[in-house]
């Protein structure tokens, strides 16, 4: 299933702060992925529940709840370890029915967790059919940093926290560095 | 931009730097060699592993933490039979079972339903595999909880006293985790290629030691397998060898262990 027969845009779950989306898009952008999503840990720690998106299905999928043991996101939250499927069609407990109700069901996935400075796991960040390199495990580890960076903005657009505050505007200082990044690089290649 | 891998970066063949190990003659073969991994004991410290699975082939015993808000400690023990709810576990199962195939897995289940108490049930594992003569156990997970430094800290001490070897998955994420940031235990990241016994020595630590776990065939739930890349599966490729070893050596201390396994590496010389 093509990510272009279905319209790419950002989109936040009611109450959450815009700059998780922009990480979201930023990250996309970056994986040059189909989807690019964040789910958040309930205050009891059972589910996750997509909070910002980007990209494929992005609508559809911000609100959805699913249970913290289930899916490849569910897989890097327990585990709090980056990990890259390639196939997850032939992945038994890959929760189809939420991707199928997205209108787009991903064959790759790379999930890294959020951890707050306390080392909580605070959600995932998932991207879907990134365009890279899967032989290395660098994307892991560019995934992994940023998830840790989600993380913070997190906790400084939650929290009344005044000195976070600066951090609410990291997700776009994030885009406008990989876009730039971008046009450098397309600049450089034509 | 870079574009150097993470921690893999130290194990990619055009970077690989050599380091200087013990002088054993024929050291793989005297590490490993005909070795199954017999009367070895591994821990598999993680979400359970499917007994059933055909790439596990059956487990000596498990045991499962689960929090308990009126127990003394905050949680429980549960020995015997349970599920894999996540998948992680057998995975790791599977690939050290691929190596050796006689090994007396033990599933240790501190990853369940909810995230709540992940370092207290991690640390409560590693503790019950020192306590029940693990020689070796794996552990595919950890924590970046500062207030669990200390904790784990002691109890990987206890393990490599006694003679539990932790193999412990290095992690993509900023900043240190644990145990695998320790220097007690053996911590991997992940390499590419199709060897399973492959093992490359990191001249510049703490990651000490690369094994395959990129496009790695794993078994997955349900009886099936996926093609995954992480540390998680790195390490246990380095469970499994050190379950050879032992079997083979079973006098091998924790310490001796981690300078074999490093003799044993693709880029270790003789000084």
């Amino acid at each position: 299933m093509r990510a272009g027969r279905y319209r790419l845009r950002m989109t936040v779950a009611p109450g959450v702060d815009a700059a998780l989306g922009r990480c979201v898009e930023a990250t996309r952008s970056l994986f040059g992925a189909a989807a690019c999503s964040i789910a958040l840990v309930d205050d009891d720690g059972g589910t996750l529940e997509f909070v910002a998106s980007d990209g494929a299905g992005a609508d559809e999928i911000v609100g959805v709840t699913i249970p913290v043991s289930r899916g490849i996101a569910g897989w890097a939250a327990m585990s709090g370890q980056p990990i890259a499927v390639r196939d997850v069609q032939t992945d038994a407990r890959f929760a189809r029915d939420v991707a199928e109700s997205t209108h787009y069901v991903p064959t790759a996935i790379y999930a890294a967790p959020m951890v707050d400075a306390d080392g909580e796991v605070l959600g995932v960040a998932s991207v879907l059919d990134p365009v890279v390199d899967e032989t290395s495990d660098w994307t892991l580890h560019v995934l992994g940093t940023i998830a840790g960076l989600m993380a913070l903005v997190t906790t400084a657009t939650a929290g009344a926290d005044p000195a976070g505050q600066p951090l609410a505007t990291l997700g776009s200082d994030v885009l406008r560095v990989v876009e730039s990044w971008q046009a450098t690089d397309r600049g450089g290649t034509e | 931009m870079s574009n150097t891998p993470a921690w893999s970066a130290a194990f990619d063949r055009g970077s690989l730097e050599e380091v200087v190990g013990l002088p054993i003659d024929r050291v793989r073969e005297w590490a490993f060699g005909g070795s199954t991994g017999a009367d070895i004991k591994v821990a598999v410290v993680d979400s359970g592993i499917d007994a059933d699975h055909p790439r596990v082939g059956g487990i000596a015993g498990a045991v499962a933490f689960e929090l308990d808000p009126d127990s003394d400690l905050g949680y429980v023990d549960r020995e015997g039979p349970h599920d894999d709810l996540v998948g992680h576990g057998t995975a790791c199962a599977a690939i050290i079972r691929s190596l050796a195939p006689e090994a007396e897995i033990y599933s240790v289940r501190v990853l369940g339903a909810n995230l709540k108490g992940r370092g207290a049930l991690l640390h409560a594992g590693v503790r019950w595999s020192v306590e029940h003569g693990m020689q070796v156990a794996n552990l595919s997970l950890s924590s970046k909880s500062e207030t669990m430094f200390g904790p784990l800290h002691e109890v990987a001490d206890e393990a490599y006293f006694s003679g539990t070897v932790l193999v412990c998955a290095a992690n993509n994420l900023p900043g240190p985790t644990y145990p695998s940031q320790y220097a007690s235990v053996v911590s991997v990241a992940a390499r590419p290629g199709d060897e399973e016994m492959a093992l490359a020595y990191n001249a510049h630590p703490p990651v000490e030691f690369g094994a395959r776990g990129i496009d790695v065939d794993v078994a997955w739930a349900d009886r099936g397998s996926i093609t995954a890349t992480g540390n998680s599966f790195a390490a246990p490729h380095v469970t499994g060898m050190v379950a050879l070893m032992r079997g083979k050596h079973p006098w091998l201390t924790p310490l001796q262990v981690k300078a074999v396994l490093q003799a044993a590496s693709i880029n270790s010389v003789t000084g």
